[in-house]
């Protein structure tokens, strides 16, 4: 057993956690495994996950563990005679429960998705086994028309799955800038009430607070941050560490600067190329205490938002803006179209990258039956989702939709 | 108990029952083929012509597990060619036109000198069962025939029911009377018996088409044949012709559709998709306004033509003025009407992956009684049947092939595993693992099974080791010639960045085929002057190796399903968990692995994970 960090793919340390190694035999499966203890609640555990997911660990499916457990002989009699029930259940459970979000315009979405794919591989089975049916170039390209769409729906949906945590999860807003530039005072200002300490001196934010407000109807969770100092060389203390990884897990940043401060433009600018987000809103503190007002203007890319938490001005439109960020990221309920699971999304990866493989297969006229190979890992994926694919299937599509045979 | 008369009797001298006879006399059986006509062995019923797109590697397959097949056309074939050249090597696939008198006497006379097959002129109308094992078939001529194993190829026979128009007539095949005591002996024995249609085109006299209309499709030069093992003969090939329907047939067709038995209602048992009859094309298909037709000859010493693509049922003088709307085919003159076909078949759901029926030990069913259509799906059936009987008498455990080893085993796993609801024809599309199931490999798939049974020469199974060394050390040669890009004419353009190249990366591009990556390979290196058989299989080995290493994967897993073993006694009644439609398919089909009931349609992964647990619990507890 070791205690140590989760690190990221670059190297930036995701939670401290404990690690057991179980050799083989010894496990619960009866196969060498290690399991991970982390912290914190399901955000961390995600965050691990997706992880270890993009660097190419697989979810297990349902029931797997216990099935291997089986195949190595780690159950006894007894104990088998016990667990078989369980697991009937938990399988079926988790299957209901798949059923359940597989119900709806999720699943017609993905239904379609894989019929559209269908089509797809039927033309191009078609063509192989009914060479003399002279399927032409135009329905080829017909083809790979169709599997580039097929591939942006994909990419739509495994976006989603963003927009599907917010709604399980809420919406994570982080006040961040460098210290003493007023994130505290804005915290307490959204939150209506003096919850963070406020004082003078630089640094007195040590460590996160994370609280949660309403706007316009959307649960969000505002994190107030100790003042991050990207641009000394000096060696970051635990509060800074935590600030960076909140700012890097966020669904909005609120990047605050003191613009009484002379060189505060170009202090913005550096601070924010080293802070990779998905979205961010400048926000300009301080304002009462500038003898001129500020152009409106943007400061490179970003717009700034003018505000001053001690003479409570710009709020309104703050608020606005702010709301207005929110809403943009929250998933189209209307439509239903979320992925919610990681493993959904894997798969979902999957089925994309194989279209991708066979999709440039055809643009460069490679023999079809490499790309229906591709093609069909594509499927499988998209199966593994929602049901199974029958070879018969494709073949009832070749001959509803073409004349053919002798 | 006394010797019975034969160990196995073929019901049947189809191709099914001819591969089959001769397999289990090469293991040594006493084997008996009882059938109408000593003289009309593996009768060439509808289509003159073997192979095609996946059944060529059927007939490969056959071939190199010892069969018959692929021998017979090589010596009687008119015309040879490969279709899918312009495909991937996975799909290439060798088609013959047989001259079908001398195929049918190439398969007498072979069997005529093979030890150990008798042939009875007579035809079977029961199958005696004792004890829940075959003990014997009677004829209709009274005969009761002894054996420890019956195999029924019956092909079309089977309460054989022909349609021409509103005409009927209980045959075999056209002038071939039915056969109607097995069908019930077979209900009576318990077995479900379901009705399936197929059809034929009219034949033609080729002296009376104008063939200057017609598109010539000449054979492929140097000829590729089909056996491994059949001698290199030189011949002038014969010309197929392609030509087309017109409005005028669309039109008469259509017009005349109500009087043809398959719409009139007259026959209600389904029929192939894959060859709809020309009525059933233009009715399905009604945007498409012209249907290709070829013209395939018969044979060298007639003049009649099968015209592929016209398959039909209408009434005979409706046929006569169709086929003169055809293009080239204006004065065609009809030697015999085309005509659909209704023959009793048993839900192969009844049959193991032995082919042994599920009910009664030591009786296997092959061919068209599984309600397959075509020689090639038969003759493969015929072989397994005929090598499972013989280990049967031995008991000996059965020889399955799985579906990634081959098209054999894809074939029959779907019979096992599928409800047919129209006769099942074999479609490269049905083979999952279709890159490693190719013509080329036949031999590195099933050879050592061939040697293990005995059903392949031991000089043979040595001489292939050869091959298959010098196939290995030409992949390794290529992959590390590298040549000058510079010196690659043409087909260097595709490399713009680099200088030098390997020879095995030049087979991999796309676009570029293996005949002509292969052409380049011989300028450059001496090593490379090896006939085409060993170098090809380098190439195509080339070609495929990420896709095969990655299928290898998926293999992998198939595999470990596939070791899963449920037993033939499993109960699945009362099983926990299990959905209800779930047990009836299981009960059914009674699958022979877990991997094989996951592909059973209304079985879920949920479902399988369940039974995967009891079996596990079922394997602990001693029986
Ligand atoms: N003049 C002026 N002072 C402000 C304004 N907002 C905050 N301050 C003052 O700036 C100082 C720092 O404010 P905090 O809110 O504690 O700043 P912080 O960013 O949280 O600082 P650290 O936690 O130390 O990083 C306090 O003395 C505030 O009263 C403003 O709009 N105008
Ligand atoms: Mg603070």
């Amino acid at each position: 057993m070791r205690t140590g960090w989760f690190c990221g793919s670059s190297g930036e340390r995701l939670d401290e956690v404990m690690a057991v190694y179980m050799s083989a035999g010894r496990s619960y499966t009866g196969l060498s495994q290690a399991e991970i203890y982390c912290h914190g609640g399901s955000e961390v555990v995600k965050l691990l996950l997706d992880q270890l997911l993009t660097s190419g660990a697989r979810a297990a499916e349902p029931g797997e563990f216990t099935r291997l457990a089986f195949l190595n002989g780690r159950l006894d009699l007894t104990r088998a005679e016990a667990v078989a029930e369980i697991i009937a259940a938990n399988t079926e459970t988790s299957l209901n429960v798949a059923r359940e979000h597989l119900s709806g315009a999720y699943a017609e979405h993905i239904e379609t998705l894989r019929k559209a794919l269908v089509e797809i591989l039927a033309e191009i089975e078609a063509s192989i086994d009914y060479p003399e049916e002279d399927i032409s170039p135009e329905e080829h390209r017909s083809n790979a028309d169709a599997l580039s769409q097929l591939i942006s729906t994909i990419s739509a949906l495994n976006k989603s799955y963003d927009s599907g945590r917010i709604l399980r999860e809420g919406f994570k807003l982080v006040i961040a800038g460098r210290p003493n530039a007023g994130k505290s005072s804005l915290f307490n200002l959204l939150l209506k009430q003096q919850r963070a300490l406020v004082a003078p001196t630089p640094g007195t934010t040590r460590d996160y607070l994370s609280e949660w407000i309403d706007v316009d109807g959307v649960p969000v969770n505002i994190i107030d941050t100790a003042g991050l100092r990207l641009h000394s060389g000096q060696v970051e203390k635990a509060g800074q560490q935590v600030a960076r990884q909140l700012v890097s897990d966020c669904d909005l940043l609120l990047w605050i600067v003191d613009v009484s401060r002379k060189r505060w433009r170009s202090e913005a600018r550096s601070d924010l190329s080293h802070l990779k987000v998905r979205r961010r809103l400048l926000v300009g503190n301080k304002i009462d205490l500038l003898t001129k007002s500020l152009e409106d203007g943007n400061s490179d890319s970003d717009e700034l938002i003018q505000i001053s938490c001690l003479a409570r001005r710009g709020f309104p439109k703050f608020v606005q803006r702010l709301a207005r960020q929110v809403h943009s990221s929250m998933p189209d309920l209307t439509s239903g179209l979320v992925v919610t699971s990681a493993r959904h999304r894997q798969k979902l990866q999957t089925a994309a990258r194989q279209m991708k493989l066979a999709a440039r297969l055809l643009r460069c006229h490679e023999s079809p039956e490499l790309v229906v190979f591709e093609l069909r890992l594509a499927a499988d994926a998209l199966d593994e989702i929602t049901g199974k694919i029958y070879n018969e299937e494709i073949l009832d599509q070749i001959f509803s939709k073409f004349c053919i045979g002798k | 108990m006394t010797e019975p008369d034969y160990d196995i009797v073929v019901v049947g001298g189809g191709h099914a029952g001819v591969e089959a006879a001769l397999v289990a006399a090469r293991m040594d059986r006493r084997v008996a083929i009882v059938t109408m006509d000593a003289k009309r062995l593996a009768l060439m019923s509808c289509n003159p012509a073997i192979g095609g797109i996946g059944k060529s590697q059927l007939v490969k397959e056959i071939d190199a597990l010892g069969g018959l097949m692929a021998e017979a056309i090589d010596a009687t074939g008119i015309q040879f060619r490969r279709l899918n050249l312009s495909r991937g090597p996975a799909v290439w696939s060798t088609r013959a036109q047989a001259d079908r008198v001398e195929y049918t006497q190439f398969v007498c006379d072979y069997v005529e000198r093979t030890e150990g097959i008798e042939i009875i002129e007579d035809i079977v109308d029961g199958i005696t069962v004792r004890g829940g094992s075959v003990a014997a078939v009677q004829t209709v001529s009274g005969r009761q025939i002894s054996a420890g194993a019956v195999i029924v190829c019956s092909g079309t026979f089977l309460s054989g029911l022909i349609h021409i128009g509103e005409e009927k007539i209980e045959a075999g095949r056209m002038g071939e009377p039915a056969a109607y005591g097995l069908s019930e002996s077979l209900r009576e024995l318990g077995f479900e018996v379901g009705r399936l249609k197929t059809g034929t085109p009219p034949r033609l006299d080729g002296d009376t088409i104008d063939w200057s209309l017609c598109q010539p499709q000449p054979g492929e030069v140097p000829i590729p044949f089909f056996s491994c093992r059949s001698p290199r003969r030189q011949f002038d090939q014969v010309p197929c012709h392609l030509t087309y329907t017109t409005d005028e047939t669309k039109r008469l067709v259509s017009a005349n559709q109500h009087q043809s038995p398959i719409f009139s209602g007259q026959i209600s048992s389904t029929g192939p998709r894959y060859c709809p009859s020309i009525e059933d094309k233009f009715h399905r298909f009604p945007d498409k306004e012209s249907h290709q037709i070829f013209l395939e000859p018969e044979g060298n010493g007639t003049n009649e033509i099968y015209p592929n693509g016209f398959a039909t049922a209408l009434p005979r003088d409706i046929q006569k003025v169709a086929i003169r709307t055809v293009r080239g085919l204006e004065q065609a003159v009809i030697t015999q009407s085309g005509y659909a076909i209704e023959y009793d078949y048993c839900p192969p759901s009844q049959i193991k992956p032995s082919l042994e029926t599920k009910s009664v030990h030591g009786l296997f069913f092959a061919g068209q009684i599984n309600g397959t259509s075509g020689y090639e799906e038969a003759a493969a059936q015929g072989l397994m049947a005929g090598v499972n009987a013989a280990l049967y008498l031995e008991k000996a455990p059965p020889f399955i092939l799985d579906r990634s080893e081959a098209y054999i085993g894809v074939m029959i796993d779907d019979l096992c595993t599928r409800t047919i609801t129209e006769p099942y024809r074999m479609f490269t599309s049905r083979a999952e693992y279709r890159l490693a199931l190719r013509e080329d490999n036949a031999r590195d798939r099933l050879f050592r099974y061939a040697h293990k049974y005995g059903l392949v020469e031991s000089d043979e199974v040595e001489e292939f080791s050869t091959l298959q060394t010098r196939t290995n050390e030409l992949v390794a040669l290529l992959e590390k010639k590298r040549v000058r890009v510079a010196d690659l004419g043409s087909a260097g353009e595709r490399f713009q960045k680099a200088d030098r190249v390997s020879l095995a990366n030049l087979i991999r591009q796309p676009n570029l085929s293996i005949d002509e990556a292969l052409a380049l390979a011989r300028g450059f290196d001496d090593r490379f002057q090896d006939s085409y058989e060993p170098l090809q299989r380098a190439a195509i080995l080339i070609k495929y190796s990420g896709y095969l290493d990655k299928q290898q994967r998926e293999i992998e897993k198939f595999k470990r399903m596939e070791g899963l073993v449920i037993p033939d006694s499993f109960d699945y009644r009362g099983i926990v968990g299990l959905k209800k439609e779930a047990i009836e398919k299981l009960a059914r089909f009674r699958p022979s692995s877990l991997g094989q009931a996951g592909r059973l349609e209304g079985v879920s992964p949920g479902d399988i994970a369940i039974l995967s647990v009891h079996l596990k619990r079922r394997g602990v507890v001693p029986a």
